[in-house]
């Protein structure tokens, strides 16, 4: 399994903060997306817009993801 | 405010930059911000400004970086980041307290929201509860 945590807008759009995906062998972002897309449909309009995390660092979408990773899903941040 | 000041003075420095970022409302016609609210991807968050503070120690003569940032709710006008900088020289205290705002700005997973009345902006992605 792999953790997904949801912030700001995006997490809005899902209707969820957290979320567990079912990951059973080491794929890239790029392989997680349909999963979470699938089952949460309202982040599709903000794909474009997103970035990632995987374990607390910024991420490609080629970027490996492994079971039992920690993926964020960052919509624009807006400190300061 | 007044003890990031006094943390940051030394005999070694010359200057001691500040820059306090305050939350600021745009009003519009029949509704108005009530407060702001902001949250943070942590520990990712505090691992940024710790790179953005050894950044500046890495490209400007700083001897001393401390920044601050709020979460949770932030009323209008009241200080969200507190940035210090301190420096042998005023330049590099300038430039590095203005290079931490912006790197805040890009790379700190952080997020604000306008609360109004009638619901919520998330500022960034432009999109909320606001009919």
């Amino acid at each position: 399994m792999v953790k997904v945590l949801l912030f700001g807008a995006a997490a809005d759009a899902a209707g969820t903060r957290q979320l567990e995906l079912r990951l059973d062998n080491a794929g890239t972002l790029h392989d997680l997306w349909p999963l979470l897309e699938s089952q949460h449909p309202g982040l599709s309009p903000m794909r474009d817009t997103l970035a990632f995390a995987v374990n607390g660092e910024y991420a490609r979408m080629d970027d490996r993801v492994s079971p039992g990773d920690e993926v964020a899903v960052l919509p624009p941040v807006s400190g300061g | 405010m007044g003890a990031l000041v006094s943390a940051a003075q030394r005999p070694d420095c010359g200057a001691v930059s500040t820059f306090v970022g305050t939350t600021r409302v745009d009003e519009s016609s029949g509704a108005s911000v009530e407060y702001l609210e902001y949250e943070a991807y942590r520990p990712m968050a505090d691992r940024k400004l710790e790179e953005i503070g050894a950044e500046i120690l890495d490209r400007w003569d700083v001897r001393h970086v401390s920044i601050v940032h709020r979460l949770g709710r932030v009323d209008p006008g009241e200080a969200s980041v507190a940035i210090v900088v301190a420096s042998p020289r005023r330049g590099p205290a300038f430039e590095a307290s203005r290079y931490a705002i912006e790197r805040i700005k890009e790379i700190v997973p952080i997020w604000k929201r306008e609360v109004w009345s009638d619901g919520y902006v998330w500022v960034g992605s432009q999109v909320g509860t606001r009919t």
